[in-house]
């Protein structure tokens, strides 16, 4: 069962507070502080007196505790057959140094298998998880983001040249509908992203003071302002879509919102493709540029309507079965 | 009762959270199934769960409430805190860290156990509880039954062991607490189906930063966990369930028996289906995750690997989920011709990208031409949209949808001010679609070295 108080945050919390004192008296700021890191903004309120009153008598009035060793749980049923499901996705191979075995936990079934679901929209051109090189190229950026190293890399760039970069790196972003991971770190290119799958070669180094004194650039935050009309099911599928973004909504009147959110400005295309994709029940209202980048597309849509039908129209749809 | 951030079911406060994030303008007048106590308290519950993603708003109609969220910027998934807020009893909490202190000893891997510790009995238990108590300054005590069941449900949850001797059970810790890689589970935990679960493992260990952020997150699918490892264990069992789903156009609640048979995970919408076979219907459907309420396991289904292999050639005409045309013909046909610039070549490269099922052929060097065979093209209508400003032809052998698209485009062409037509505007718009798939992104792709 997953929701159970096996692995909420209140026995979290509680588990670190006498893992602290089986090694010496807790005080109550520590417990506050651990408290705070695992559990939520209320928590203190009922885990604070419930431990220090004698209600769950766990902890000495000294701040020490019965227990002879430090709380751990093992891992139960359900998290093993999880791991069990992870360890046969592609994508695990690149953490590991050695073969995987079949299952790590064959005392328990896979939670779920691939026959089992199905992404259906991700993009066909993922990663290349199963290539060897990459998965020495994703094994070395790990070691250097644990070790806080930089890297020496060879980056083919969209025209296939090669570019030599230097990078402090940060993180690894991936993305799901891309099946990419983006290396994002200080780097010496004029872009500090960098696609794993065009590294050539890629090799610790030594932090230069560069590095460090330079400044991560950031993408910079831009706004779009839209209505949205609510027919056909129009609310429910714009507001999802475009759930991940940090934005506010307003109900106009029974049919009609409007929208605002932010999105990166390195993402504009991608944000006018996506709300073009809502045809008319979206209407970009601004920033004016935003408006004019959907005007665009549907002007030069509206010049083709005009042209002859050049291809593709000649056999016509065939007929349905 | 008196307010507790803690809850005992989770459905309670699923439909709040997920209203407060996908919608974000409700106020208290809008969730009128529920009083206005329980309003406030689910509130206050998420407020101090996500106390850092909520804000308010005040408008004519009274103050809303939005979790908002930019998912690219956070690490983990805000929601599996609704997860880990389950209510339990004082009792529960104390034993639970008695009992595993007390068993920890009898926690020997097989090639440690040399014999002397097998476990304990429930008498030496129940003493060694009495004993710890005893210690301290309350008056709480256990009695033997409620041991005993709590041992049972850890056995059931695999965190305890027992053996039988003789007439005596004996009882031990399971084996094994080893650290799993901190990153996997930062990882996974983002990606799996499920990751919640991970997210528990990594609770349990010494803390370490994940090295990983997420674009394209959609982070709602959290609160629909626990439906979806029911249907997961449904499906290992090959058995029927019942489902009670909720009908949001109607407001009601509806049941039904089915046999599940995959989930399709959506990453361009957010969005979770199972497809079943519906016993109703007599086909294979598909039934959206969120809007499932309760999944209960009936009998074992013989017939389930034969609708798994149906629903394998059904495949190849899925574009999204939709099994049945609105057309009322078994198959329809759509096709699309796009141009582009001598120096757009990831036009046709996006075709061959994002299609999902259908064939891409180059035409010439300026022109592709995507073409399908699929149950409902009303599927593909968002996606074709995506191409506006290249698209050359458009065929739907639905001669409706045809003719809505045309009309549509025309619609955005008076919106934006190109045509002098009298529709401009959105309070205009009318018509029905099926819930359409998102669009897509970055024509180029990865444009970063």
């Amino acid at each position: 069962m997953i929701f159970s108080e096996l692995y909420s945050a209140y026995y979290n919390a509680v588990a670190r507070i006498l893992r602290e004192a089986v090694l010496h008296p807790v005080t109550t700021e520590e417990m506050r502080k651990i408290i705070a890191d695992n559990a939520f903004d209320e928590s203190a309120l009922s885990i604070l007196p419930a431990l220090t009153e004698g209600r769950w008598p766990l902890l000495r009035k000294d701040g020490t505790t019965p227990l002879h060793a430090a709380p751990t749980m093992p891992l139960t049923k359900l998290q093993k057959s999880w791991l069990n499901a992870i360890s046969q996705d592609p994508r695990m191979q690149l953490f590991l140094q050695e073969p995987a075995v079949p299952l790590p936990y064959p005392e328990e079934p896979v939670l779920f298998t691939k026959e089992d679901y199905y992404v259906f929209d991700r993009y066909a051109d993922g990663d290349p998880y199963e290539d060897d090189a990459y998965r020495a190229h994703f094994a070395t950026v790990l070691k250097a983001l644990r070790e806080k190293k930089a890297l020496q890399l060879e980056v083919r760039n969209r025209y296939g040249h090669l570019m030599q970069v230097t990078t402090l790196p940060s993180h690894l972003e991936y993305s799901e509908k891309d099946d990419k991971f983006r290396l994002f770190g200080r780097a010496s290119h004029r872009s500090d992203v960098i696609n794993m799958a065009r590294i050539d070669s890629c090799e610790l180094t030594e932090v230069e003071p560069w590095m460090t004194a330079r400044k991560q650039t950031r993408a910079q935050q831009d706004k779009v302002v839209f209505d949205l009309l609510d027919e056909r099911k129009a609310l429910d599928r714009v507001m999802l879509h475009f759930a991940h973004f940090e934005r506010q909504a307003e109900k106009l009147d029974e049919k009609n919102y409007r929208v605002t959110l932010l999105y990166d400005r390195n993402d504009e295309t991608e944000m006018v493709i996506r709300l073009l994709g809502f045809g008319p029940l979206v209407r970009v209202r601004e920033p004016e540029h935003f408006v004019d980048l959907m005007r665009e597309r549907l002007l030069k849509q509206q010049a083709l309507d005009q042209m002859p039908i050049v291809n593709g129209s000649e056999e016509g749809p065939s007929p349905a079965d | 009762m008196p307010y507790s951030e803690l809850v005992k079911n989770f459905n309670k406060i699923r439909e709040y959270m997920r209203d407060f994030y996908v919608y974000g303008f409700k106020g208290r007048e809008d969730f009128d199934a529920k009083s206005t106590r329980t309003y406030d308290d689910e509130r206050r519950r998420i407020e101090s769960w996500l106390s850092d993603y909520m804000h308010f708003q005040n408008t004519p109609d009274g103050k809303s409430v939005a979790i908002t969220i930019d998912s690219r910027s956070g690490k983990h998934n805000p929601f599996y805190k609704a997860w880990k807020a389950k209510s339990f009893t004082d009792g529960d909490i104390t034993l639970h860290f008695l009992l595993m202190d007390i068993l920890a000893p009898t926690c020997v891997s097989e090639s440690e156990d040399n014999g002397v510790m097998r476990g304990l009995p429930l008498s030496g238990i129940l003493e060694k509880v009495d004993a710890y108590l005893s210690a301290s300054a309350g008056a709480r005590t256990f009695d033997e039954s409620t041991i005993r069941k709590k041992l049972k449900e850890y056995q059931e949850e695999g965190i305890v062991l027992s053996e039988k001797e003789g007439k005596t059970v004996y009882y031990r810790r399971t084996p094994g607490f080893e650290e799993i890689d901190a990153q996997v589970l930062h990882y996974f935990s983002e990606v799996a189906p499920l990751g919640v679960i991970g997210a528990f493992c990594a609770d349990k260990q010494e803390k370490e930063a994940s090295l990983f952020t997420f674009k394209h997150h959609y982070i709602t699918a959290a609160m629909d966990s626990e439906i979806m490892c029911a249907l997961f264990e449904a499906m290992r069992e090959k058995c029927v369930v019942t489902l009670e789903t909720f009908l949001p156009k109607e407001k009601r609640s509806s049941s039904g028996i089915f046999v599940p048979l995959q989930v399709r995970i959506s990453v361009q919408s957010g969005r979770q289906y199972l497809m079943t076979y519906g016993y109703d219907a007599r086909r294979i459907m598909s039934v959206r995750l969120d809007h499932i309420v309760s999944v209960k396991n009936g009998a074992p289904c013989p017939e389930f690997e034969a609708h798994r292999k149906k629903l394998a050639t059904m495949e190849p005409n899925i574009w999204g989920v939709s099994t049945q045309s609105w057309s009322g013909s078994r198959m329809e046909h759509v096709e699309f011709t796009v141009r582009y610039e001598n120096n757009e070549e990831f036009i046709h490269q996006r075709l061959v990208r994002e299609k999902r099922v259908g064939t891409v052929e180059r035409i010439d060097r300026n022109t592709s031409r995507f073409s399908a065979d699929v149950f409902d093209s009303t599927e593909l209508v968002p996606w074709i949209r995506t191409f506006i400003g290249r698209l050359v032809d458009v065929q739907f052998s639905n001669a409706k949808l045809q003719e809505r698209f045309k009309k549509d485009i025309e619609k955005m062409y008076s919106l934006y001010g190109l045509t002098d037509s009298s529709e401009s505007g959105l309070r205009d718009i009318t018509g029905s679609e099926t819930p359409g798939e998102g669009a897509t992104q970055n024509e180029k792709g990865g444009e970063t070295p």
